[in-house]
């Protein structure tokens, strides 16, 4: 297992090299990713980024987590931040 | 670096098979791939060290035997770059993730092999968090190489839901049930005809025994009828065939109707064209046939680009292997077709949503279709905001043209394309991004 991490909402979560945001996220039990510009929660959905429906804010730009690989650092917050 | 005269837009089996195709013929040619690692979403390969997991021997051969000729053909490769449009002076725009700009190209031609998205029907509360597609499931744990965690219902129609199934249950947590609103097993006729159709019929068969083995409840005839959370789970309401109806609570809901064309947004198909290069489609997203017949589509379209870049005009032949994928495809749905007709999406109660990047809702519709004036597709869209969200209507347009229909049967039906229209950007993307936009040329400066 290897120590890399990203911060995801002030929380530290590990992953393994070549992991997407979403897979990551998966496997640290985080299944809601936050709200969205309308208030409803994001979440991982189709894994192909044809959805848009697990968007997230990577260091501040829009980015779909099934497609985006994490890497180490990286700070991942939700679409409208704190709800 | 050399202009390619031709780039395909995705790196599955149809863009794959295409390019090797056309770099056979020595013409220069590129892929470009939104993530790191090619196979598209059926070969979606494994992360570092982590083993692939079980598939049927017969798309593994397939895999290898593509895979190979592919890296044979040394072809360069784009990846985490998503393709934005063609814009009116017909130059070809790629975002490049890494580098957060968009990158001008000017091929001869495109080829556009973006594959397909799962179908998913409307339910009361598939928008929630713990809801997903059941193939973004299973792209999932071919990436990982993990099963999802906790309770998992399978839910939707098609052999699919087999397939996954069974993965999950090699991979230690097999599924708390499959809903199969079909009854593939009541089926002889298409049973039969399956039979023309051995190596479908082997895969299928492969998944079967496990699901029979680890004593997988597959409930056909049944559909989910709404979910609901409770507490931290999700509790699904289950009506089966004979009208009775059955609660499961679990962790996660994947669901799957089939699969259409990813073709959202693309540009038209053109064999000629003055100021732009020649747009072709190919695989999924020009007909949603799977896997195999994508790989033969694929390498038809890179045959014909081949073709009429060479001056010889004559159409390639279309292959036969994407006539009996079709015929294999028809026999499947036959094999799968609900129990029940589908209940009309306008049982659906008011407040499922339909689009979910605008929150609209089967309510909002009905509202809007029962005014005097009947709108069309094009202003339920504008007015009513349906299918102008992020995903550029990919999983609600088709229901929303289905429940406008139901709805005024009386008024001229309205198709998805009707709700979307046909314009880039393909994917959301910055401003910035845009008016930063490189050519080629100016790249290295």
């Amino acid at each position: 297992m290897s120590a890399q991490t990203f911060d995801w909402r002030g929380r530290s979560i590990p992953f393994r090299a070549g992991e997407s945001l979403a897979a990551a996220l998966e496997a640290a039990g985080i299944l809601t990713f936050g709200p969205d510009a309308l208030g409803q929660e994001t979440r991982y959905f189709c894994g192909i980024g044809a959805c848009q429906c697990c968007l997230l804010r990577v260091d501040g730009v829009v980015r779909e987590a099934c497609i985006t690989p994490a890497r180490a650092g990286m700070k991942v917050e939700a679409l409208e931040g704190q709800p | 670096m050399i202009e390619p005269n031709v780039i395909v837009i995705g790196g599955g089996p149809a863009g794959l098979s295409a390019a090797t195709e056309i770099a056979r013929s020595g013409y220069v040619v590129e892929i470009i791939e939104q993530r790191e690692s090619l196979g598209g979403a059926i070969h979606r390969q494994p992360i570092e060290g982590v083993h692939p997991i079980h598939q049927a021997a017969g798309p593994k051969a397939r895999w290898q035997a593509l895979a190979q000729a592919f890296a044979a053909a040394r072809i360069p490769v784009r990846h985490a770059s998503v393709f934005v449009g063609v814009d009116g002076d017909g130059r070809v725009l790629i975002e490049n993730r890494r580098t957060e700009r968009v990158e001008q190209l000017a091929p001869k031609a495109v080829i556009l092999a973006t594959g397909a998205v799962e179908k998913i029907y409307p339910r009361p509360g598939w928008q929630m968090a713990g809801v997903s597609t059941a193939g973004g499931l299973q792209v999932m744990m071919k990436e990982t190489g993990l099963a999802p965690q906790g309770r998992v219902l399978l839910a939707g129609s098609g052999p699919l839901l087999i397939a996954v199934a069974a993965q999950m249950a090699r991979l230690g947590n097999p599924p708390v049930a499959i809903v199969e609103a079909g009854d593939p097993m009541r089926q002889i006729g298409p049973g039969f005809a399956m039979l023309g159709h051995a190596a479908l019929l082997r895969e299928a068969a492969g998944y079967l025994s496990e699901i029979y083995l680890r004593r997988i409840p597959w409930m056909r005839g049944t559909h989910v009828e709404a979910i609901e959370k409770e507490g931290e789970s999700l509790r699904a309401t289950l009506r089966r065939h004979d009208g009775s109806v059955e609660r499961v609570t679990v962790d996660r809901i994947s669901l799957h109707d089939g699969i259409r064309p990813n073709d959202f947004g693309l540009p038209k198909e053109t064999m000629e064209s003055m100021t732009g290069p020649l747009i072709l489609r190919a695989g999924d997203c020009r007909e949603a046939l799977g896997a195999f017949a994508a790989e033969a589509d694929g390498r038809r379209v890179g045959r014909a680009v081949v073709d009429i870049l060479s001056g010889n005009r004559d159409c390639a032949e279309l292959d036969r292997t994407i006539e009996r994928a079709r015929l294999a495809q028809t026999t499947l749905a036959a094999l799968f077709a609900p129990v029940d007709p589908r209940p009309p999406l306008g049982q659906l109660p008011d407040e499922t949503i339909l689009c979910r990047c605008e929150g609209k809702t089967v309510g909002d519709l009905r509202r809007l279709c029962d005014r005097a004036d009947r709108l069309t597709g094009r202003e339920i869209k504008h007015n009513g905001r349906f299918a102008m969200g992020a995903c550029q209507g990919r999983f609600c347009a088709a229901n929303t043209a289905a429940l406008m229909a139901e709805i005024n049967p009386d008024a001229p039906t309205p198709s998805s394309e009707d709700l979307t229209g046909r314009r880039w950007p393909v994917r959301p993307i910055s401003i910035a991004a845009l008016t930063g936009a490189t050519s080629q040329n100016t790249e290295n400066e």
